[in-house]
């Protein structure tokens, strides 16, 4: 069973530090007109790659360019594709951000590639880094999308036709399984999807796997053409446990559970097992504190043995954006000592005589 | 009712009293002189001199344009839960994280039994109260609100950290009080996050107000209210300022589903907007509200703090709700 450490998403955009202010004064520059676009792209393209390195830097394996272009996690989706206008700020569930809200004049249609050229670039930073040593063959970048329920769930519509929730979902399916096609032509071999409104909103189970459906449908096309690529269903923000054995039937390749909101979710995981890889979100990406290792370490030992698939992936409940910068890296730090910490057991159980 | 309670505080109110959420912006001088003191080039009194002159400012300036019951602006407040944070035992700072856009703050890390060992708010409010004949609201952020938008590495958890921080607000709240404030508001924009512990901030703010003689207020903004409506209505307040225009006014539906039952403190102007809604504009939303509320229940406002904007647009977005309050009125 391979542990990898993973990324669950954004990474914070500033530091304390001068040099870390960059994209926060050039935004604000740009805004006051002494600055161009292209200065606040070059920002955005310093902060990812500082994203990366210090992803990178803590052991982290599978890293994420941090979503530093993101305004927020819908309308830097929705945003990009036609027929949606973006209204004002409502509270990004119960975190103390916000996001603008899509409104639906017609059907949302792709316009072009969304995500395809944040990815590209996340890439090529992270292949011009120095690989640490022991981690040669074993970084990867993987793009992160907002799912459609959850942008759907999040949006408004003017047009009647959009007006049922549905009827959302299944456009920006549509739009986004595209994405996710080209995407894995790009090179991407796994995919984060983030539907953290389905915890939140159960009632909402057969718009969701709907809806999620489009895009295991395109993924399997994909596979099928020689560009194999691996979608991560991830949700957070609530409690995963009520809905945990429906998620683990659905059709995915590794679904990510935020195991913060009940701490009866490793008994409730570790009694059903899983069917398929998890993603552990066992260490708290919404609060400063930082978990005892040994702790964390015997939650993941507990789990491993039931999870199918020959790998786990170790991770943060949520992207840190909601942390301070040096919480977050230590965050990531903590990931490392904790999977150097469950390695070590398991090399401990295999050296003990039988 | 809630007329009763400020006329029992000797509080007499026009229709449509207009007032403002709370913040206003920082003229340019006071952001440059918060700037210096925190590079050390300028001293607290050095400091503080500008932010009396900047609520000088404000108090002439909301006079002016005739409204009716007046903030301090803020002027010496950054973030609105870091501000209290910094003055409380208990608290440390962490570093910088985002809030949306381009804005950032301090968000605070409760690392231990968190204490009230002074007044924090009263002298600012008796000073602006000084520069004004009519009634300065006391202005606070609430316990869930507190809680909510700090780590917490030392209670063992939400409801205890509030409920520890309940006790500490109203220490400020009695404070506030003793020195003669008669309205006091108490922010709770996190009110929304998890509906299935308002129940906490409901007790919390009970903690908070509970026998004491003020008219209360609370601020919340940016928020699905559809899932904790009309339940919110238990908060022991009188009045609920809310954000109304940024979201179309459609929190009205919700309303006309159950009767909102308290005063309510009406956003009418959107405070992350550029554009300054011209009166008909004003007049309509407040007469939308009309069709679901006594006239006597409604005061008019802006939906939010207006720091976000520049001197110039907070204005004009404030004289925006007088003179339309006042057309109405007559």
């Amino acid at each position: 069973m391979a542990l990898i450490l993973s990324s669950t998403g954004s990474y914070p955009r500033i530091g304390d530090s001068p040099e870390l202010q960059v994209l926060r004064r050039t935004i604000a520059a740009v805004d006051r007109g002494e600055r161009t676009p292209a200065d606040l792209s070059d920002a955005e393209a310093e902060m990812t790659r500082r994203a990366i390195e210090e992803q990178v830097r803590a052991g982290i394996e599978l890293v994420t360019d941090g979503l530093i272009r993101w305004y927020d996690p819908i309308s830097h989706i929705a945003g990009k594709l036609s027929n949606i206008h973006i209204r004002g700020l409502l509270r990004f569930f119960d975190t103390n951000t916000y996001f603008r809200q899509p409104v639906l004049t017609g059907r949302p249609a792709r316009t072009g590639p969304m995500l395809v050229d944040e990815y590209l670039f996340a890439a090529n930073a992270l292949g011009s880094m120095p690989t640490p040593d022991g981690k040669a063959a074993r970084l990867g970048i993987k793009p992160v999308l907002t799912g459609p329920y959850t942008l759907a769930k999040h949006s408004i519509a003017e047009d009647a036709a959009m007006r049922p929730l549905e009827a959302r979902a299944m456009a920006y399916a549509e739009a986004l399984a595209t994405e996710v096609r080209t995407l894995a032509e790009a090179g991407a071999q796994i995919i984060q999807v983030d539907e953290p409104a389905i915890l939140k909103y159960p009632q909402d189970w057969d718009v969701f796997t709907r809806a999620l459906n489009t895009l295991a449908i395109v993924r399997q096309d994909a596979g099928r053409q020689g560009k194999p690529v691996k979608i991560a269903l991830c949700v957070y923000f609530h409690d995963c446990a009520p809905l945990y054995a429906k998620l683990s039937a659905l059709p995915v390749d590794v679904l990510r559970l935020d195991f913060t909101y009940n701490p009866k979710l490793v008994d409730v995981v570790g009694a059903a097992g899983s069917p398929m890889p998890l993603a552990l979100g066992l260490v708290d990406g919404r609060n400063t504190k930082l978990e005892d290792v040994a702790v964390v370490a015997r939650q993941a030992e507990k789990l491993l043995p039931r999870i199918a698939g020959g790998v786990a992936y170790l991770s943060t409940s949520c992207g840190l954006e909601y942390l301070p910068r040096d919480r977050a890296f230590a965050k990531l730090q903590l990931l490392a000592r904790i999977q150097a910490a469950v390695e070590g057991q398991r090399a401990r159980a295999v050296e003990r005589p039988a | 009712m809630s007329r009763a309670r400020l006329q029992q505080l000797g509080v007499d109110l026009p229709l449509f009293p207009t007032t403002s959420v709370g913040s206003f912006p920082k003229p340019d001088y006071l952001v440059k002189a918060r700037a210096d003191f925190n590079k050390g080039k300028i001293t607290a009194p050095q400091l503080e001199e500008l932010e009396r002159k900047a609520t000088a400012f404000w108090i002439g300036k909301q006079e002016e344009l005739g409204i009716d019951v007046l903030v301090d602006g803020e002027m010496y407040r950054g973030d609105m839960v870091a501000y209290f944070a910094e003055r409380l035992p208990g608290f440390t700072t962490s570093g910088v994280v985002r809030s949306y856009g381009n804005r950032y703050y301090h968000k605070p890390i409760v690392t231990g039994e968190v204490r009230w060992t002074n007044p924090i708010t009263v002298g600012w409010w008796k000073y602006a109260q000084s520069l004004t004949k009519k009634p300065v609201k006391g202005m606070l952020t609430g316990p869930y609100t507190v809680m909510d938008w700090s780590f917490n590495e030392y209670y063992p958890d939400r409801q205890a950290t509030c409920m520890a921080l309940a006790a500490v607000i109203r220490k400020e709240v009695e404070a506030l009080v003793a020195a003669g404030c008669k309205i006091v508001q108490i922010d709770e924009p996190a009110l929304s996050v998890r509906p299935d512990e308002l129940r906490i901030a409901i007790e919390a703010m009970h903690r908070v107000t509970d026998g004491l003689d003020a008219y209360f207020i609370t601020h919340a903004c940016y928020g699905a209210f559809e899932y904790i409506y009309p339940d919110m209505l238990q908060m022991p307040v009188q009045n609920f300022d809310l954000e109304m225009s940024n979201s179309d006014l459609d929190m009205i539906e919700l309303f006309r589903s159950k009767p909102f039952t308290k005063d309510i403190s009406f956003g009418v102007v959107d405070v992350h907007s550029h554009l300054i809604e011209d009166t008909a504009t004003v007049k309509k939303r407040i007469e939308q509200a009309l069709t679901i509320l006594p006239k006597e229940q409604v005061w008019v406002d802006p939906d939010c703090g207006l720091k976000t904007r520049t001197v110039e647009e907070a204005i004009e977005k404030l004289r925006a709700c007088v003179v339309a309050a006042r057309a109405l009125r007559n």
